[in-house]
């Protein structure tokens, strides 16, 4: 589970953030969306500590992950990347073959076990969705996969450290419409097993995907509720005019 | 003048031009080889000068230079390597790092001749070295430092955030993500600039001439704290003040083909090594 309360987000002089309270349940799909530069993606970096590798920023407020305030000084943040993956824009496989790719994750984790590692592999492309595409090239570089595969290697990746969430950075945007759908069967699936948090500049998108739905607007988290409630009669006035495509 | 034209006139000047920097290259090229190659021969490569030099061939001198580039190396490329990967992925981009990096570029600009003069006054005389292989490949290594520096920091900021961003969020810790991710991809390029230093070292005499090079040393070097000849060194000598100038004129030549043609090699082997991580690595 997550839960934030009363965060308010700096970059520099900045205020990309202000006063974000929210909560979101496990095994849950819950989509952030909003126009560009409303802090959607910021929020979003906040739950796995990537904003850190910023320069120049200040954050207020708590951020609990699982019970505990991830930004206290105790909590080691490569601890708390292991438990929240998190898969981005553009897929950004490494320039490995397909099966290291995702082992990756287990061995900067020190795991050793070769066995485990296969069997980890095997897991994780199967829960992404890729297994019957590659198993049979797995020491094939991952260069060699289409845009859509990148991307569900890079889920694959992530799931392989066992999270128990996933962060999606507008994960479908530089795909085609095809791929697309995939990775978007690919979240029903997962929800099942994993809570997910996914940032869509795609507002069909989020109707489609997600059960909880957060309109975000110049850093203030304007509507937050079930999706359906979201799209079909939403509260406040801002939201309305954002989904019917008068604003943004 | 219409545009066609004056476009068709100003690509005419280009290609001209750089038809011209070519033609100047090989021009060199043929220079050199065409009174050089006649002097090389298996005996003018492995014997020592002989006849006050106008004789016998520069094997003390091509071991001498070799000693060199891998002494210079072996020394300036760990160095410089490690501090352009602290520069560019840890250091931030604060006070500190912009003084080092300002402080670098300075050291570059300085003149060869004055390291020369600093490697005499503390690896000569201070350190007491003696005029040695070691003293040399310090200076030399001085001397390449700023650039291998340069070269592993441009390489590694060619390599895209995204590429971190994903081994951080997978648990990796940020020297992992430089030992298993970024260096990587950024070593051929690192490899280029090491191509590029090697040559310089191989071709400086300034540096080398009060801190190794021996104006003449028929015998191989029994450790680093010997002196030795070297190729751009010897080429000088034998160029201008030598016992017999006119007499030993066919051996400077000889001495500068082996110099060209070591360079060259040492840029093919850098050349196969780059292509060979390039190959692992390749970013589609």
């Amino acid at each position: 589970m997550i839960e934030t309360k009363h965060i308010d987000f700096y970059y520099g002089a900045f205020h990309a953030l202000k006063d974000v309270s929210i909560r979101i349940e496990p095994h849950t799909v819950t989509a952030f969306i909003g126009p560009s530069g409303c802090g959607k993606s910021t929020f979003l970096r906040l739950f796995n500590r990537m904003n850190d590798l910023i320069d120049g920023v200040r954050l207020t407020g708590e951020c609990i992950v699982d019970g505990v305030n991830i930004y206290n000084k105790s909590v080691q943040v490569d601890d708390l990347r292991k438990k929240v993956g998190m898969v981005f824009q553009k897929p950004n496989p490494f320039p490995k073959s397909i099966f290291e790719n995702v082992a990756y994750g287990l061995r900067v984790n020190d795991v050793q076990n070769k066995a485990f590692i296969t069997q980890r592999v095997e897991e994780s492309l199967k829960s992404a969705a890729l297994w019957e595409e590659v198993k049979d090239k797995l020491k094939k570089s991952a260069f060699e996969l289409s845009g859509g595969q990148q991307q569900r290697l890079c889920i694959a990746r992530a799931l392989a450290v066992s999270p128990s969430i996933l962060l999606m950075d507008e994960p479908a945007s530089a795909l085609d419409p095809i791929s697309t759908s995939k990775i978007e069967e690919l979240i029903h699936v997962l929800k099942q097993e994993y809570t997910i948090v996914i940032v869509t500049h795609n507002m069909q998108q989020a109707a489609r995907v997600s059960d909880r739905t957060g309109f975000f607007m110049l850093g203030e988290l304007v509507e937050y509720s079930d999706t359906k409630k979201m799209f079909l009669n939403p509260e406040k006035v801002e939201t309305q005019n954002y989904i019917t495509g008068r604003f943004g | 003048m219409n545009k066609r034209k004056k476009q068709r006139i100003a690509f005419a000047i280009f290609r001209l031009l750089s038809l011209v920097v070519v033609g100047i290259l090989l021009w060199i090229l043929g220079f050199i080889i065409y009174r050089g190659a006649g002097t090389i021969s298996w005996e003018f490569l492995t014997s020592a000068p002989t006849d006050g030099m106008t004789g016998g061939g520069i094997l003390p001198a091509i071991v001498g230079t070799l000693c060199l580039v891998a002494g210079s190396v072996l020394f300036a490329f760990p160095v410089g390597l490690m501090s352009g990967i602290y520069m560019n992925e840890y250091a931030g981009n604060g006070f500190v790092v912009k003084f080092i990096r300002v402080m670098t570029n300075n050291l570059g600009g300085i003149p060869s001749i004055v390291f020369g003069l600093f490697g005499m006054a503390l690896f000569v005389n201070t350190f007491g070295f003696g005029d040695s292989i070691i003293a040399g490949s310090f200076t030399l290594g001085l001397l390449i430092l700023p650039l291998i520096i340069r070269t592993t920091e441009e390489a590694l900021k060619a390599i895209p955030q995204s590429f971190r961003s994903g081994s951080l969020a997978l648990g990796a810790s940020r020297f992992q993500t430089i030992v298993r991710v970024t260096l990587p991809m950024a070593f051929p390029n690192i490899v280029t600039g090491l191509i590029l230093s090697i040559g310089r070292v191989s071709g400086e005499t300034a540096p080398i001439l009060f801190t190794v090079a021996a104006y003449f040393l028929p015998r191989l070097p029994h450790s680093i704290f010997d002196q030795v000849m070297a190729l751009p060194y010897h080429l000088y000598v034998v160029a201008t003040s030598g016992t017999d100038i006119e007499a030993s004129r066919p051996i400077a030549y000889g001495t500068a083909l082996t110099l060209i043609v070591i360079v060259l090699l040492m840029n093919l082997l850098a050349g196969l090594l780059r292509r060979y991580f390039g190959g692992k690595v390749k970013t589609d």
